[in-house]
């Protein structure tokens, strides 16, 4: 019989402590699974929100704007380092963008904002901030006018909860608001007929208007049509301040930038600052996104920009975001750690128990001439396959919920959504698909098994046989 | 008598047992001190929150915090501070003004929320000047009260006030802190230079040190080369009350440091008088009005006496204003709860393990028992106290060695600086002083309790399995 055997068949000879300490395992690697699988997908999520709608995978920028982000450190866009940068085989457009501070009012409310100047028609090459127009609002005319149609009756007791608030699509319309799928269809037309939003958005051509954050709307009062002033100091101290008409708002991701987005056309920017054919970076959107991709890009576009200016990733633009969630991961992997410190602790003792009981038949085995070295190497494989079967039921039983809840991610719905957003949170909550945290579970589980078959290894090598076998 | 011979029967296997209780024991406390590390960094928040920046309860005009407009004001702040003084509980309370607008130096500019503050009448409720940095000045210090500005931080390194330089006396007291004369003798080259931001002195400091090096001292380094620029003044932007640009000049008369970059970056405080003259709001008007109480549990049920008592006015406790805090504080509870009973799960695995071995090899003597007249209740009663004690005994050692390091890190504290840069912009403190309330303890012990009885019922049923008759032939 072949070593590999007889560890399957000892295993089966105390089926349920096998079975215990398998599902110890399996517990212990589902939950860090799942738990981990949430918590990535919700970083990723911030991240790609910020980079599709804010700052891009990769800039061009001075090489002093990241420390000293003043439109002092601006540069001249260079049409020719544009399209020499535009042939790059993974680069899809280049954006040029000119942002700095200013004081924006709207009757005798003020607010500090961000003014972004980018060229509307070559943002959307490269940014999807159109996606972001907020598209439904319940006014408080609309949630009566609402009313008055035939609603399903949950929907209609969250209208109320959620007067004023602002949705950009109709997926978390129809959640958050708790709308069945069978209710869709019919309830989805009463929504885009009563409370509809009359948005729009820059084009290349306009002169004059600014698009801004929801957040920054309702702070001055100012919607759609009305004209805010914005202050502040232009390009070598010049005064700059104009007068510009809301065309639209848009729901940007994370109140930081909503309660502070300007958007105008790049010339309106330009005049503003005084800062004619001058941009602040340019963000360059890229076709490949993984890390590495990005990296090489960078590398190559480096060696083509020139003195002075310098490539920025995404990474080095949010660095306090990326501070931020660094932080909150490392709470997150020493719950894991914990959590996997017990279970090390539960296999040990399994194995202690088991080397306990079992000396008899080990002694009575090398007694009657098996090899102590075979002997542990059927004892080290029938633990590494109790550890693996935990491990492969784990990983079996974690995949359907990682990809169910990367394909739908969990939306919160009705009072539950509310209280994340009164709490300032998103109520969605992604998974991140399969990645090198599966692989760590794995690893993890190897070095508690790696130790508990030292231990036992350790044990028959110095067992003596007479004594073992008279146990 | 079935208790009695319950723990006995734990320890005639006491490898066994020991093994459990050791996995019980160090899970507790692994939990428990997680939980306690990172319910101090919570704690420390609100405490900073509370004291620091927004008290424990503000009221405002109704339209002041959805628009910050000058012009709305509170009516009759009197027959505000006549409410609040009638509530035993408020300890503190103070008039501001606030104003929006931009700060600006030669260097740079930024959004800034002005504070007009009463400086004598605020000045013992005023947290935030234990928060001074040595060496910047003073609370509003004494030879220009007007025109002076108690500022961030974080706000003065945006505006260049603050810089880094290595002087001969810097590189002296590193010396003197325990940096070894090898390292402070690679500095010498950057002796005098002045570095603008905190990044370029660094970047300057690793092409001379080794990375070691670098990560060792670099902090000690980074807090030796810190330094202000005397009599720095800011002017400031923004609208008066006819909606006209205004501002003026002021003198930096002392920088604050908190655990919060973003309250840092946003706050400057400056006497009421000024402020009120640069805006030209009338005598008596106040945009907000703060009050302290005199302990933060006290805010739930005092809020809403406020509320009643002020209709017209927008009355919130912290947790209104900090929502995301809030959540935090107010299912801190619950989620350490969910945490432990997962740790708690894991390691029923192992007592289950445990006492089904336990039941399985002494089925002859459970045999014999049941044989002789015990009955089905007593031998399961039996098998679960068995259980119980494994967890409990683990469990209230695990508690009793959690209680003490947390008594002992929570006096010495944890500095966890080096390891975490993003905690401080959030406004979490790095320096962690372990702490967690008794009734943790209590919930605790209610799971541990569980625990036990949960994880005896699948062995006690396989005991209960057994036939007297079969049992006694067996082996």
């Amino acid at each position: 019989m072949k070593d590999y055997q007889l560890a399957w068949r000892n295993l089966w000879r105390n089926r349920r402590r096998t079975l215990i300490t398998a599902a110890s395992v399996f517990f212990a690697v589902f939950f860090a699974l799942v738990m981990r699988s949430f918590q990535l997908g919700t970083y990723e999520k911030m991240y790609r929100d910020v980079i599709e709608s804010y700052t891009g995978y990769l800039q061009l920028q001075h090489t002093d704007y990241i420390d000293e982000s003043s439109l002092d450190n601006g540069f001249i866009i260079d049409p020719e380092l544009i399209s020499m940068i535009e042939g790059d085989p993974n680069v899809t457009a280049v954006i040029p963008k000119l942002e700095s501070f200013a004081l924006a009012a709207a009757g005798s409310r003020t607010q500090g904002v961000m003014v972004i100047g980018m060229d509307p028609e070559n943002e959307m090459k490269g940014l999807n901030i159109i996606n972001r127009l907020v598209r439904y609002r319940l006014t408080p005319e609309a949630v009566e006018a609402l009313k008055a149609e035939s609603l399903p009756d949950r929907t209609g007791k969250l209208l109320d909860v959620f007067v004023n608030e602002s949705f950009t699509d109709e997926a978390s319309l129809i959640s958050i608001l708790g709308i069945g799928r069978p209710d869709t269809s019919d309830v989805l037309p009463l929504f885009r007929k009563h409370a509809a939003f009359k948005n729009g958005y820059l084009t290349s051509a306009d002169s004059g208007y600014a698009v801004i954050g929801n957040g920054l709307s309702e702070y001055l009062h100012a919607g759609v049509g009305d004209t805010i002033v914005l202050m502040g100091q232009g390009y070598h101290g010049a005064t700059a301040a104009g007068l510009y008409i809301i065309k639209g708002i848009v729901l940007m991701p994370q109140p930081e930038i909503d309660n502070r987005f300007v958007y105008l056309t790049l010339d309106d920017a330009r005049y503003l600052y005084a800062a004619p054919g001058m941009a602040t970076s340019a963000i360059i959107s890229v076709r490949d996104t993984k890390e590495g991709d990005i990296n090489m890009t960078r590398n190559r576009l480096g060696q083509i920009t020139g003195d002075g200016l310098a490539i920025r990733t995404w990474k080095e633009m949010n660095a306090l975001l990326l501070n931020q969630m660094e932080a909150d991961n490392k709470s997150g992997a020493i719950m894991i750690g914990i959590l996997y410190l017990v279970i090390a602790f539960g296999v040990f003792g399994t194995v202690l128990m088991m080397m306990a009981e079992r000396r008899r038949e080990f002694g009575m085995l090398v007694s009657i001439g098996m090899q102590k070295g075979k002997l542990a190497k059927v004892i080290s494989m029938e633990m590494f396959l109790v550890g693996f079967l935990g491990v492969a039921a784990g990983v079996a039983g974690s995949l359907p919920i990682v990809f169910l809840g990367y394909a739908r991610p969990l939306r919160f719905t009705g009072e539950m959504a509310k209280m994340y957003e009164d709490y300032g949170f998103d109520p969605v909550m992604p998974m991140l698909l399969p990645d090198t945290y599966y692989l760590w579970q794995v690893v993890i589980v190897l070095l508690i098994l790696l130790i508990a078959i030292t231990f036992s290894v350790r044990k028959i090598f110095k067992m003596n046989v007479i004594n073992a076998v008279r146990a | 008598m079935i208790t009695s011979i319950a723990w006995k029967n734990v320890w005639r296997n006491r490898t066994r047992s020991l093994t459990v209780i050791a996995a019980v024991t160090v899970g507790v406390f692994a939990g428990v001190f997680a939980m306690a590390a990172i319910n101090s960094s919570i704690v420390q928040r609100i405490d900073a929150a509370v004291n620091e920046e927004l008290s424990h309860i503000q009221i405002n005009h109704k339209e002041f915090r959805s628009s910050s407009d000058l012009k709305n004001v509170i009516p009759e702040p009197e027959r505000v501070i006549s409410v609040l003084q009638n509530i035993p509980e408020v300890t503190h309370i103070a008039e501001r003004i606030i104003v929006r607008g931009i700060a600006s130096t030669s260097a740079g500019s930024t959004g800034v929320e002005v504070t007009g503050i009463n400086v004598e009448g605020e000045e013992e409720m005023f947290t935030l000047k234990t928060r001074l940095i040595p060496g910047t000045g003073s609370y509003f210090g004494s030879e220009t009260r007007l025109n002076s500005a108690f500022i961030g931080e974080k706000l003065a390194k945006e505006l260049y006030i603050i810089r880094y330089i290595l002087t001969e006396e810097s590189l002296g007291t590193l010396k003197e802190s325990g940096v070894p004369s090898s390292v402070v003798e690679k500095l010498k080259p950057l002796e005098d230079q002045r570095f603008t931001t905190e990044k370029k002195l660094t970047e300057a400091l690793a092409g001379l040190l080794s990375a070691r090096e670098a990560k060792e001292y670099g902090m000690m380094i980074r807090e030796a080369a810190w330094s202000y620029r005397e009599g720095s003044r800011i002017i400031l932007t923004f609208l008066d009350a006819d909606d006209n640009q205004t501002g003026a000049a002021f003198r930096i008369c002392g920088i604050f440091r908190t655990n919060n970059d973003l309250f840092e970056a946003m706050s400057v405080f400056v006497p009421e008088n000024e402020l009120r003259r640069l805006t030209g709001l009338g005598e008596g008007e106040y945009h907000r009005i703060i009050a302290r109480l005199a302990d933060n549990d006290l805010t739930d049920r005092v809020t809403p006496e406020v509320k009643e008592a002020l209709p017209g006015l927008e009355v919130m406790h912290w947790k209104e204003i900090q929502t995301d805090l809030a959540m935090i504080a107010d299912y801190m509870n619950q989620i350490y709860g969910i945490f432990m009973a997962l740790i708690l799960a894991a390691l029923a695995f192992g007592i289950v393990n445990t006492m089904l071995m336990s039941v399985l090899e002494r089925t002859r003597e459970l045999g014999m028992l049941s044989a002789i007249g015990m009955n089905r209740r007593r031998v399961f009663t039996m098998i679960m106290l068995e259980s119980i004690f494994l967890s409990v005994v683990g469990g209230f050692a695990g508690m009793l060695v959690s209680g003490v390091v947390i008594a002992i890190t929570g006096h010495t504290g944890i500095n966890l600086v080096k390891y975490s840069e993003g905690m401080e912009a959030f406004g979490y403190s790095a320096h962690l002083y372990p702490t967690i309330g008794a009734d943790f303890f209590i919930m605790l012990t209610v799971l541990i309790v569980i625990t036990g009885i949960l994880s005896a019922v699948y062995p006690a049923r396989k005991a209960l399995q057994l036939n007297p008759v079969e049992a006694l032939r067996g082996e």
